[in-house]
C-alpha cells in the first residue's frame, strides 16, 4: 500500500466509523479486528477518501460497510482480482481487502498465489475463524477435522491448510499473524501492513462463538505464541520454520516476514516508460503499422 | 459474380509458408488498390496439420469469403486430398509437381492444371523455406498478381532481415515466374489490374478490435489467453503502453473480468476479450457489474461449442449466453459485428456505451472474423468520439445510485473528497446501503432496466437492405450478414424479390425495426451458424414475427450460394 503517498490527516479511530451499524454477533472476534483497523488507520493518518476497502462475501466481508472510505462489496472469493484492478487504476491510493478463510482460500483460492507473487500493492486481512460464518457454520479450509459442523456431522475429512506457509511459498512480501483477542498486536501488524509497499498479508485468528464450537477464545489463547524476539523477518526459511508451528503445535503471532520487491504497478509503469509511452502519443503511428 | 472477383486458395501443411503466401498476395492486391477479404482455417495442433488461406480480391467491395475458390494452389498431397472434390470444371489448379509428395489422380475434365515443381526448385536452391516464394512467382505470372506491388510487399517484409535474405527470396520468386512462363494459360482467371491506390489498412478482426480499443480511449485491459481471441490481447499489450495504458494477464477469466470491474470503479476505461468458455466463467461478475452499475466492456470472439468444442472453428452460438448469461434478471447491452471494419468502429461504440449507460456491454465477434484480414478505409482518429461517464458535480450529498430522470446516476472517482460510497452487489438504496425491501428491489430493477431501454432509439447500427415489398426477407447477424448481402444482391439480379435486415444491436432488441421490416416481407428466413437458431428464438420471443430458421454448425461460415439455394427452395 502507498500510505506514504496519502494525504495525511489527524483523526481518531472513531472517525473512521461509517454510519452503518455493525451486524456481527455479540462475542464475535471480528469486533476486535475492526477496532484494530480503525486504530491503525488513525495512527497512520490515512485520508479516507484515498482509501479503497474491498471485500468478497462472508460475515468478514461486511467490513467495508463499517469503514469510512471508498469501498466495494463484490462476489464470494473475488475481492482479490477486483482490488487488483482498482489498485492498478489508482496506484497512489491505499487498498485494503478484508475477507474470510472460505472467501480467500476456498472459492477465491485461485487468486491468492497471484496477488502474492505479482506483489500487488495492497493489504489483505484474512479473518480466520475456521468456519463459514455467513452460511451458518460449514467447515472451511482452515477447520480442524475435530470440528463437527453443518456438513460434517461426524467430523471433517480434510486436513486444514496453513495460510502462512501458503503465503510465504507464493511470495507475499509481508506476512503476519494475529489473534482477535490481542487487538493491540493486531493494530500494530495491520499498521505495518498498510505501511508496507507490496502485497501484505495478515492472518487473524478469530472466534466464531455462534458456529465454531471448538476454536474458542480459550483455544486460541492456548494455541498462539508470540514470534520470538530476535527472529529475522527477512529470512524466508526462518519464517517458514515458524509458520510450520513448533513441536507442541503452537501457532506464531507477530510479524514473520517482510522484504521489498518491485510491485506490479511499478513493473507496469516501467513498461510504459520503456516504450516511451504517454497520453499524447500519436495513435496514427500505430494505425500506419497496418498499411499493406 | 463479376469476372474480376477472384478467389485464390493456398493450402498445405501448417508452417510451410501457407499463411505468409496468403498474406503477401493479399497485401499486394491491397497495394494495387483492390479490395481483399481473406479466410483461413488452422490446424488445432501447434505444429503441422492442414492449413488453408484463401484470398478473395476484387476492385469492388467484398462482403464475405465467397462460395468456393477459382484457383487452388496445393503445397502437398493432403491439401490436394482435402480440396480435390472442389476442383470443378473451370477452376485452376496449381500444384507441387514433379518432386512434391504427391501425384494427383486423373485431373477432371475442364480443370486447368499447372504443375510447378515447388519443392524440387526449393531443394535445388538449398532452402526448403523458399518453396512458397517459388509458388508465389508462378501464381503472379499465371493470375496477373501485380508484380510491382508484390515485390514491394516482399521488400517491406524481408528488407528488415537484410539484403541477403531479401535477394534470396526474390530469386526464388523469379524461379517461380520462369517455371510458369512457358505454361499455356487456358483459364480465364486473373486478378483485376491495379487501380489508384486507396488509403486503406489491411487488418484482421482481432487486431481491429485491439485498434478500436485504442481509438476508444481504453486505459486498462486484463486478459486470459483463449483461442480465437488472444490476438486482441497481443495487439493491446503491444500498443497500449505507448499510449500510457497497461495490459495484464490474469490467472483466469474470473480474475480478468474482476480486474476490469475494479479498474473501472476506480475510474479507468477498461475491457477484456475472451471466447465462449471464458464468457461462461464471467457470468457472475457481469451480473455484479449490472447490479453495481459499473461500466465494463468485453469482446467475445465466438468459437465452436459447447464445452471445449471446436476451438479453432467458426460458430455463432453465444447469443443466449451473451444476453442472458447471469443469475437473476441482469441484462446487458449486446452488439455484434459484421466485418473487420465493424471490429474497429463497434469496439469504440461498445466502450462508449458502457461508459454512457454504466453497465456491461458485450461485443460479439466470431471465429471467421478473428483471423480474416480485410481492406478497411484507414481510420482517422479525429472521426471517433470518446464518451466519458457522467460524473458527480460535487454538489450536495453524494448518492451513488441516485434516482435520476434517465436512470443514470453520476459516478465519482476514488480520491474525491465527499464522494465516498460503496459499489455493491447486494440490493441497495440510492446511497448504496443494503436493503431487501420489496419496493427497493422493484424500484432499483426498474431503474437499471429502464436506463438501458433508450439505447434502441439512440444507437441504430441496424441496416435494411432493399426497399418496398419482398417475397422473402433475410434476417441474420454477425459475419453471416456479409454472406446475406451478396446472396440478396445475386438473387435480386436473378429477378427474386428479396430483402435483408441486419441487426447489430442484439440487446436490447430494436423490436420496432424488426416488425417494420417483417411487415414488408411475406416470409422471414433467419440463417445463423448454430444448432438451435438462437436469433430465431429471440425473434419469436420478442416480436410477432414467425421466422423460418436456417441453421448450420459445421465449423464453417455460410456461402452465398448455400443461402441462395435455400431461399429458392422456400420462397
Ligand atoms: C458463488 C457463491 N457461492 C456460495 C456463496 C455462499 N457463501 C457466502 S459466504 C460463504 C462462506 C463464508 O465463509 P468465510 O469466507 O470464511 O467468511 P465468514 O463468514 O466466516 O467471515 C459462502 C459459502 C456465495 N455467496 N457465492
Ligand atoms: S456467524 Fe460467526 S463469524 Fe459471523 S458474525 Fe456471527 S460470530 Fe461472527
Ligand atoms: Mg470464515
Amino acid at each position: 500500500m502507498s500510505v506514504a503517498a496519502l494525504h495525511k490527516v489527524d483523526l481518531k479511530p472513531k472517525d473512521y466509523k461509517s454510519e452503518v451499524s455493525v451486524v456481527w454477533c455479540p462475542g464475535c472476534g471480528y469486533h476486535g479486528i475492526l477496532s484494530s483497523i480503525y486504530k491503525s488507520l488513525a495512527e497512520l493518518g490515512v485520508d479516507s477518501s484515498n482509501l479503497m476497502a474491498i471485500s468478497g462475501i462472508g460475515c468478514s466481508s461486511r467490513t467495508p460497510y463499517f469503514i469510512k472510505s471508498y469501498k466495494m462489496h463484490t462476489l464470494h472469493g473475488r475481492a482479490g482480482p477486483v482490488a487488483t484492478g482498482a489498485q492498478l487504476a489508482q496506484p497512489e491510493q491505499a487498498v485494503l481487502v478484508t475477507g474470510g478463510d472460505g472467501d480467500g482460500f476456498s472459492i477465491g483460492g485461485g487468486h491468492m498465489p497471484h496477488m502474492a507473487r505479482k506483489n500487488v500493492n495492497l493489504t489483505y486481512i484474512l479473518y480466520d475463524n475456521g468456519i463459514y460464518g455467513l452460511t451458518k457454520g460449514q467447515y472451511s479450509p482452515t477447520s480442524r477435522p475435530e470440528l463437527k459442523a453443518y456438513t460434517t456431522p461426524y467430523g471433517g475429512p480434510d486436513e486444514p491448510m496453513n495460510p502462512l506457509l501458503y503465503m510465504l511459498t507464493y511470495g507475499a512480501t509481508y506476512v503476519a499473524q494475529g489473534f482477535a483477542g490481542k487487538p493491540q498486536l493486531c493494530a500494530e501488524l495491520i499498521k505495518g501492513a498498510l505501511e508496507h509497499k507490496g502485497f501484505s498479508y495478515v492472518n487473524i485468528f478469530s472466534q466464531c462463538p455462534t458456529f465454531n464450537s471448538i476454536d474458542t477464545v480459550e483455544f486460541y489463547r492456548e494455541l498462539v505464541r508470540e514470534v520470538p524476539e530476535g527472529h529475522d523477518t527477512s529470512n524466508l526459511g526462518a519464517a517458514m520454520e515458524l509458520a510450520r508451528r513448533d513441536a507442541e503445535g503452537h501457532a506464531p503471532i507477530g510479524l514473520l516476514y517482510k522484504v521489498n520487491r518491485p510491485t506490479l504497478d511499478e513493473r507496469l509503469a516501467a513498461i510504459v516508460t520503456k516504450v516511451g509511452g504517454h497520453k499524447g502519443y500519436d495513435i496514427n503511428k500505430i494505425i500506419d503499422l497496418a498499411s499493406p | 459474380m463479376a469476372k474480376n472477383d477472384l478467389i485464390i486458395r493456398v493450402a498445405g501443411e501448417g508452417g510451410e509458408g501457407v499463411v505468409s503466401t496468403g498474406d503477401f498476395v493479399a497485401a499486394a492486391c491491397a497495394r494495387a488498390g483492390l479490395e481483399i477479404y481473406t479466410f483461413k482455417t488452422f490446424p488445432a495442433e501447434i505444429k503441422g496439420g492442414y492449413a488453408m488461406y484463401q484470398v478473395r480480391t476484387s476492385p469492388d467491395r467484398i462482403y464475405n469469403q465467397g462460395d468456393t475458390f477459382d484457383v487452388l494452389c496445393a503445397f502437398n498431397g493432403e491439401a490436394y486430398e482435402v480440396n480435390k472434390h472442389l476442383l470443378k470444371p473451370g477452376t485452376a489448379f496449381v500444384y507441387d509437381y514433379p518432386g512434391g509428395d504427391f501425384e494427383p489422380d486423373a485431373i477432371p475434365e475442364g480443370v486447368h492444371a499447372y504443375p510447378i515443381p515447388m519443392s524440387k526448385t526449393a531443394k535445388e536452391m538449398k532452402s526448403y523455406r523458399s518453396k512458397n516464394m517459388v509458388a508465389m512467382g508462378a501464381l503472379s505470372v499465371l493470375f496477373n498478381i501485380n508484380e510491382v506491388t508484390l515485390k514491394q510487399v516482399l521488400t517491406k517484409k524481408f528488407g528488415k532481415k537484410g539484403e541477403e535474405i531479401l535477394n534470396f527470396n526474390l530469386q526464388a520468386f523469379e524461379k517461380g515466374k520462369e517455371l510458369a512462363m512457358p505454361l499455356k494459360k487456358t483459364d480465364p482467371w486473373r486478378v483485376a489490374d491495379a487501380t489508384a491506390p486507396k488509403d486503406v489498412i489491411v487488418i484482421s478482426g482481432n487486431d481491429a478490435a485491439g485498434m478500436g480499443a485504442l481509438l476508444g480511449g481504453l486505459e486498462f485491459f486484463s486478459a486470459y489467453p483463449i483461442t480465437p481471441a488472444t490476438e486482441i490481447a497481443k495487439y493491446v499489450a503491444t500498443h497500449l503502453p505507448k499510449l500510457g495504458g497497461t495490459l495484464i494477464q490474469a490467472e483466469d477469466e474470473i480474475a480478468s473480468i474482476g480486474q476490469v470491474l475494479g479498474a473501472s470503479y476506480a475510474g479507468k476505461k477498461s475491457m477484456t476479450a475472451t471466447s465462449g468458455p471464458g464468457l461462461a466463467l464471467m457470468a457472475e461478475m457481469l451480473g455484479m457489474a449490472f447490479m453495481s452499475e459499473t461500466p465494463v466492456m468485453l469482446v467475445d470472439v465466438q468459437r465452436g461449442g459447447p464445452s471445449t468444442g471446436l476451438p479453432t472453428k467458426h460458430e455463432q452460438s453465444d447469443l443466449f449466453l451473451a444476453i442472458h448469461g447471469a443469475h437473476g434478471d441482469a441484462p446487458r447491452i449486446v452488439l455484434s459485428v459484421e466485418d473487420v471494419k465493424d471490429c474497429i468502429d463497434m469496439t469504440v461504440d461498445a466502450l462508449n456505451l458502457a461508459e454512457e449507460y454504466q453497465c456491461p456491454v458485450l461485443l460479439l465477434s466470431d471465429g471467421s472474423l478473428a483471423f480474416s484480414t480485410q481492406t478497411v478505409p484507414r481510420p482517422n482518429p479525429a472521426d471517433y468520439t470518446i464518451v466519458h461517464r457522467k460524473m458527480w458535480d460535487g454538489e450536495g450529498t453524494y448518492a451513488r445510485y441516485k434516482m435520476t430522470e434517465d436512470g443514470i446516476s453520476p459516478m465519482v472517482n476514488p480520491g474525491t473528497p465527499g464522494g465516498m460510497h460503496i459499489a455493491t452487489g447486494l440490493e441497495h438504496t440510492e446511497s448504496g446501503a443494503p436493503s431487501f425491501k420489496a419496493e427497493t428491489h422493484e424500484q432499483m430493477q426498474a431503474k437499471r432496466f429502464g436506463k438501458i431501454k433508450p439505447v434502441v432509439n439512440r444507437y441504430k447500427p441496424t441496416e435494411v437492405d432493399g426497399e418496398g415489398e419482398a417475397d422473402l426477407g433475410i434476417i441474420t447477424w454477425g459475419s453471416t450478414i456479409g454472406v446475406a448481402r451478396e446472396a440478396v444482391a445475386r438473387l435480386r439480379a436473378e429477378g427474386y424479390k428479396v430483402k435483408g435486415f441486419y441487426p447489430k444491436l442484439m440487446w436490447p432488441m430494436p423490436v420496432e425495426q424488426y416488425e417494420a421490416f417483417a411487415a414488408t416481407c411475406k416470409k422471414i428466413l433467419v440463417p445463423e451458424v448454430n444448432y438451435q437458431g438462437q436469433l430465431s428464438h429471440f425473434i419469436r420471443a420478442e416480436t410477432s414475427i414467425k421466422p423460418i430458421p436456417f441453421t448450420i454448425c459445421g465449423g464453417l461460415p455460410f456461402t452465398p450460394i448455400q443461402m441462395m439455394d435455400r431461399v429458392k427452395e422456400i420462397i
